[in-house]
């Protein structure tokens, strides 16, 4: 199919080709034809190194084989001729070529062959090998893949999280493995409660369990859904993310083993069948299948291969299945309400208050903050602060509590809390915290309590507001916990937040706009501050005037005040050029920096002539008003 | 004659009109009373045990006069009596949308948790959680805003004047700092907490997951109700959705889950 594909791919090709070769120059305009070329030269730019760019993969089918039997490592090599492969060699680990196949796949339209080269790599002494590179010579060059490890196990082994007891060793394989006429031939289901002993559990307990997908061997298998519970009478919790996979015995036949853990909690008391499900398409060896004929007397004539010669001759089958545990009655008891402890909060398991953190001096009416750590395992989501006691000496409010996981599944872990305090009564106390809960395994409620802390309360004691002999002689009657109703109508408000409505992004554009006009009026207020530019424009300015001034004055035939106005505007000039103070600047220190013969320096000479010597004849004024010209372009210059 | 009879003199007119001032004057006065009326009528409905009624009457003060924390807090309380778990949790994260830190809204949908085993799943990170439900989103979403316009005046009134003293302009540097890091904060918590826009609660005990949408569909399991659930897209009449802690997810019926914020 994909070698069709890439053939009719060829010849769509070819005549696209054909086509421009013959349109290009006759039908289509000339800058059509160059852009055809450009993109040809593109395609071909492409395409040729996705076509040269060589490389070797090895891999394994798993990363661990029990010993005796084997694992087959593929060795992909792409982009070029393949020469020479060289077989690194491995203490007690045997690598043995099991055929040759190519592989020809055009992928978004880019075309690739692979020579892809099978071996059997196995051992008959457990241990962690390490494959060092294959070293394959393509088109001359060569390559290395990447090193590779494979364990050999004697037996398999996992560990369990804390709750939950190790997993038993498995059974050895029988002689051989059978067709299964059991139903389970694409898996199955297994959930092991780790309360073995106990077949009851308690509303609100959370037991913890330990889920396995059994699949066989060989099976390829993809899962379509998470672990579920078939009834309604149960809730799986904090099922673990990453499952542990290991190869297993059982009933004489070898699974790839999936293990999760988790917990699982009733909410009514009753019988309930328990079973979790498991939705998954498993692909297993059609053992049905006629098997070849097996060639005896060559060089792989060994019996440590014929799992690998079997494996990959036999066909595969697929099925969508449900993977089920098997339906398990279980006994849901409630909790007992003879001896419940007053403070008892929904707890269930088997907790440790930790010492708790107590200020020693306190003062009646205070509040203070007190700190206490309750460990253990079981439903830490009803784990509650522990109490004050002696209670009536107290009166706390609630805190906040922070749970740490300890294992993977939140069965165990510990639970800090902080809570506010105030003493009622004055003088020194005893003070301890206590907390009750139910203990599944010993089926009673236990209250744990902390070692009694001495501590000073200054103060006279609280008196309540309105002491009710009445009704403390009275039986008490069930608090009702559910705070009453509220009487005043609150603000209208928007359940949105504001980062979800348009006004948020308005907002901030506004402010943007702000921190952008408030960079521009502090650049605008920085440059008119400037000290220099405020000089320079005052110099240009007192140049200007002196500029009309003597053209008023040459209008007027004054001489001498024409020539007092230009040399001034010739002076703000320089002044402002040479940094100086212009009425300091004479034809001395105009000769000593410019040539004497420049129009500056003439006309410093001829304004010094009028002013000094002779007046001149007002029929002079177009000659001196080029000079001034003169002087004024090559100061601008 | 003819014009006393088209224009009567004006005490005459004073005379009729004041009976006509008086009715409007009660009209107005009874539409006061009576917009204070259903929030103490339903409280009152409340109080006589009367939780059906109580929960329609609060229904109807939020549909007609939108969304209040008292009201949703009291509706909270009216499908808690009734034992609708899944509508009174709804109600009352609805309240904690507005009123965040209210004692008593907390007290009460702790409550509601408990009854209906509608457990939050432990948080990875518990100090930092704290941390960042300080505040709520639409708080954090005002933070940023405040610190975005507070920068951008400092930047507008350091930009037109020149601030005459070296205190003055230090104070601005610091206000500017504490806006940026403000801006910063805020910001980093609402990518954070992004999800949490898409936060539905599953209304109904009987409510199921499918492996797809259709009533036909195969049921993947029950989260139960109250159950705090990730909704996701929505086709036909219903919505896909993630139970968090746990690997359920699938296809829910939308009359079956509602989400804490609606579009």
């Amino acid at each position: 199919m994909v070698s069709q594909i890439h053939h009719s791919n060829i010849r769509w090709t070819g005549h696209v080709a054909r086509c421009l070769g013959r349109q290009a120059f006759v039908e289509l305009s000339r800058t059509a034809a160059w852009w055809t070329l450009v993109t040809a030269l593109l395609l071909i730019t492409i395409g040729v190194p996705t076509l040269a760019a060589a490389a070797v993969e090895a891999a394994l089918d798993r990363d661990s084989v029990p010993a005796g039997r084997g694992a087959l490592m593929t060795l992909r090599v792409s982009g070029g001729r393949v020469g020479k492969i060289e077989l690194p060699e491995v203490d007690n680990l045997l690598i043995q070529a099991r055929g040759q196949s190519q592989q020809f796949e055009i992928i978004n339209g880019q075309s690739s062959v692979s020579a892809i080269y099978n071996y059997a790599v196995g051992s008959t002494t457990p241990g962690t090998y390490q494959i060092p590179p294959i070293g394959v010579t393509v088109d001359g060059n060569k390559l290395t893949s990447q090193p590779l490890t494979l364990k050999v196990l004697a037996a398999a082994a996992t560990q369990a999280p804390a709750g939950i007891a190790p997993l038993p060793p498995s059974t050895p394989p029988a002689a051989a493995d059978t067709e299964d006429t059991s139903g389970k031939r694409f898996g199955f289901l297994t959930v092991e409660p780790a309360t073995s002993e106990r077949k009851h559990v308690y509303v609100g307990e959370i037991a913890p369990v330990r889920i396995r997908a059994w699949l066989p061997e060989d099976a390829r298998a993809q899962l379509h859904s998470g672990i579920q519970p078939e009834g309604q009478a149960f809730t799986l919790h904090n099922v673990s993310e990453r499952p542990q996979q290991t190869s297993e015995v059982r009933d004489g036949k070898r699974y790839t083993v999936i293990t999760w853990y988790g917990g699982i909690s009733a909410t009514k008391a009753g019988s309930y069948p328990a079973s979790l499900s498991l939705k998954a398409s498993v692909a297993v060896r059609d053992t049905s299948a006629p098997q070849p004929r097996r060639r005896s007397g060559g060089p792989f004539d060994d019996p440590f291969f014929d799992s690998i010669l079997d494996r990959m001759n036999t066909p595969m089958i697929q099925q969508d299945v449900t993977l089920k545990s098997e339906d398990q009655e279980i006994e849901v008891r409630p909790l007992p309400t003879h001896g419940r402890p007053a403070g008892f909060s929904g707890a269930v398991g088997d907790f440790k208050l930790e010492a708790p953190e107590l200020p020693r001096a306190w003062k009646t009416g205070e509040p203070q903050q007190v700190s206490a750590r309750i460990s253990g395992s079981g439903n830490f989501a009803l784990v509650e602060a522990p109490k004050l006691s002696p209670p009536d000496a107290w009166k706390a409010y609630p805190g906040k509590g922070d749970f740490t996981p300890g294992d993977e599944a939140a069965f165990s872990g510990s639970k800090s809390f902080q809570f506010s305090a105030v003493p009622r009564k004055g003088g020194t106390q005893d003070v301890a915290l206590n907390f009750s809960f139910f203990n599944p395994d010993a089926g009673a409620y236990q209250t744990v309590t902390s070692p009694a802390q001495q501590i000073q309360v200054a103060g006279t004691d609280l008196v309540e507001q309105e002491p009710n002999i009445a009704a403390a002689r009275e039986p008490d009657k069930p608090r009702d916990p559910l705070i009453g109703q509220h009487a005043q109508l609150t603000p209208r408000r928007s359940l949105v937040p504001l980062v979800a409505r348009p006004e948020f992004v308005r907002l901030l554009v506004i402010a943007a706009l702000l921190c952008v006009l408030g960079g521009l009026l502090g650049w605008h207020r920085r440059r008119r501050a400037d000290p220099m530019r405020r000089a320079r424009t005052a110099e240009e300015r007192a140049t200007r005037e002196a500029l009309h001034a003597a053209a008023r004055c040459a209008a007027a035939g004054d001489v001498s005040g024409y020539f007092a106005a230009a040399r001034q505007a010739l002076q703000h000039r320089l002044g402002s050029r040479w940094r100086q103070p212009a009425h300091a600047i004479t034809l001395a220190e105009v000769t000593a920096r410019m040539p004497a013969d420049s129009p500056v320096a003439s006309f410093f000479r001829e304004a010094d002539r009028n002013a000094y010597g002779h007046s001149a004849a007002d029929g002079d004024f177009p000659q001196w008003q080029a000079l001034l010209a003169d002087a004024m372009a090559s100061l601008t210059e | 004659m003819k014009i006393a009879a088209a224009n009567p003199p004006s005490e005459f007119r004073m005379k009729a009109m004041l009976p006509l001032a008086c009715c409007f004057l009660l009209l107005g006065l009874s539409n006061i009373i009576a917009a204070a009326t259903p929030l103490e009528q339903a409280n009152r409905q409340f109080a006589g045990g009367d939780f059906a009624a109580a929960a329609s009457a609060y229904e109807q003060i939020l549909a007609s006069d939108g969304p209040r924390a008292a009201v949703f807090y009291n509706l909270g309380n009216s499908y808690q009596r009734l034992g609708q778990y899944g509508p009174a949790i709804l109600a009352y994260e609805r309240a904690r949308l507005l009123t965040p830190r209210d004692p008593d809204l907390l007290a009460n949908l702790t409550l509601a948790r408990k009854a209906a085993a509608a457990f939050e799943e432990p948080r990875p990170n518990p100090r930092l959680d704290a941390l960042l439900h300080l505040l709520s989103r639409n708080e954090w979403s005002w933070l940023v805003t405040g610190a975005a316009c507070l920068l951008g005046g400092l930047a507008l009134v350091c930009g037109a004047l020149r601030l005459p003293r070296p205190g003055w302009r230090k104070a601005a540097a610091i206000a500017a700092t504490l806006a940026a890091l403000g801006m910063a904060t805020g910001t980093t918590v609402l990518y954070v907490r992004r999800a949490e826009a898409a936060r539905g609660i599953v209304l109904s005990a009987t409510a199921s997951v499918r492996i797809s949408p259709f009533e036909s569909a195969d049921a993947l399991g029950s989260p139960g109700p109250g159950r705090c659930v990730q909704l996701g897209r929505k086709a036909g009449g219903f919505i896909y959705l993630e139970v968090p802690g746990t690997q359920l997810r699938g296809w829910m019926a939308d009359r079956e889950v509602a989400a804490v914020a609606p579009d």
